[in-house]
């Protein structure tokens, strides 16, 4: 239908767009939200942003993004203003606090500001392409699915990028929390995912856990919740710009939030 | 119930019947004595080593993606080009 309409107004350049977004199944009224938290990620910050929207105009997807900065030291506001500029306020929301909160409020305060029917989390420092998101969709509404998660770890998923050392420590992690908590999701410390928001509101007010448990425990609730979970292969680069935050202190609260789930779920 | 009471639940009555056996209130086989008093080490060991093998596999079998790497750093300058025209500072 919308295909026919651009070919009776002639359209080229807008011919993919309409027909892509045709085959995702989108629904007049779908507005996807993106959250994307920001600490130091000044360079990240406008190139994933200018992706992201080239992917959503390229399928004709409504769209925000909310960006929820802590503060930050290297003064990711003053670009994330400059994108809001850039794109317009209805596409680029700020949500900006006063301190390091962390990564689970960020989430929390970037849902109260969301206006769409779906959300998007993502990390800003590029580790996750928008390309995945179309495809992310297309799984979502092929089986209505509650949750559609990014796994590294099935099919043509993949990292770049990573020594031996930040391998074994990620499969190992992801091996204890399979072993202990079996909610049946490939990649369990990933942070890639496509919620429809009621359900993602449910499942944040549900969770404990902070840093990379967190994640964990979304998935471990879905399950509990009897939430649906689809999984598409995604290729995960690290950072090009920026520091890595992963140390001892992450792994060591890994293992505890871990050990409690395993206590009381 | 937790995972953990599961787990321990579980644990507690395999080795209560495990005792059981090894003490003669459970009437096995002669032969199979000769294994049960090794069977919880014997489990344990298993377990140990396809969690040794499982993780030495996805190590094996760990997927890069090149390109992926090279696709983004040719899309990062294109999307720089473009928002330096849009006016946003990239640095
Ligand atoms: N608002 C906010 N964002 C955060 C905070 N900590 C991390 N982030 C953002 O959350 C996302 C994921 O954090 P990362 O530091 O990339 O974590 P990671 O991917 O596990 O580790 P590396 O990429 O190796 O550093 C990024 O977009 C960060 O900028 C925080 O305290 N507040
Ligand atoms: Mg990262």
């Amino acid at each position: 239908m919308a295909s026919l309409l651009t070919s009776l107004m002639g359209g080229s350049s807008a011919t993919t767009r309409v027909a892509s977004g045709d085959s995702l199944g989108l629904a007049p009224s779908d507005k996807y939200s993106v959250l994307l938290p920001t600490y130091n990620e000044r360079a990240n910050l406008p190139v994933i942003v200018w992706m992201l929207v080239k992917v959503f105009r390229e399928y004709g997807i409504n769209y925000e993004i909310v960006i929820i900065d802590d503060n930050s030291p290297d003064g990711t506001l003053d670009i994330a203003k400059q994108l809001q500029d850039a794109y317009g306020k209805e596409h680029i929301v700020l949500n900006p606090r006063p301190g390091k909160l962390g990564l689970g409020t960020a989430y929390i305060d970037g849902i109260k500001r969301a206006t769409g029917n779906y959300i998007i989390i993502m990390d800003a420092d590029m580790s996750h392409h928008p390309k995945f998101i179309p495809e992310f969709i297309r799984l979502q509404k092929q089986n209505n699915y509650d949750v559609v998660t990014g796994t590294r770890y099935t099919g043509s998923g993949g990292v770049h990028g990573w020594d031996l050392r930040r391998k074994l420590t990620s499969r190992v992690a992801n091996y204890i929390a399979a072993t202990l908590l079996q909610p049946g999701v490939s990649d369990l410390t990933g942070s890639f995912r496509l919620y429809k928001k009621p359900v993602l509101s449910k499942l944040i007010s549900a969770t404990i856990s902070k840093g990379y448990v967190f994640q964990m425990e979304m998935m471990v609730r879905a399950r509990q919740f009897g939430f649906t979970i689809g999984e598409v292969p995604i290729t995960f680069v690290d950072r090009v710009y920026g520091e890595s935050k992963m140390g001892a202190d992450e792994i060591v609260g890994y293992l505890l939030g871990l050990f409690n789930l395993f206590a009381s779920t | 119930m937790s995972k953990l009471t599961r787990f321990l639940a579980t644990a507690f009555v395999f080795l209560a019947a495990w005792l059981a056996t090894l003490l003669g209130y459970v009437p096995v086989p002669e032969i199979a004595m000769e294994f049960v008093p090794a069977l919880p080490l014997w489990i344990i060991v298993s377990f140990g080593a396809y969690s040794l093998a499982s993780i030495g596999w996805s190590l094996v079998t760990f997927g890069d993606c090149p390109e992926a790497h090279q696709e983004l750093l040719q899309e990062i300058q294109q999307a720089k080009a473009d928002l330096r025209r849009l006016k946003v500072t990239v640095d």
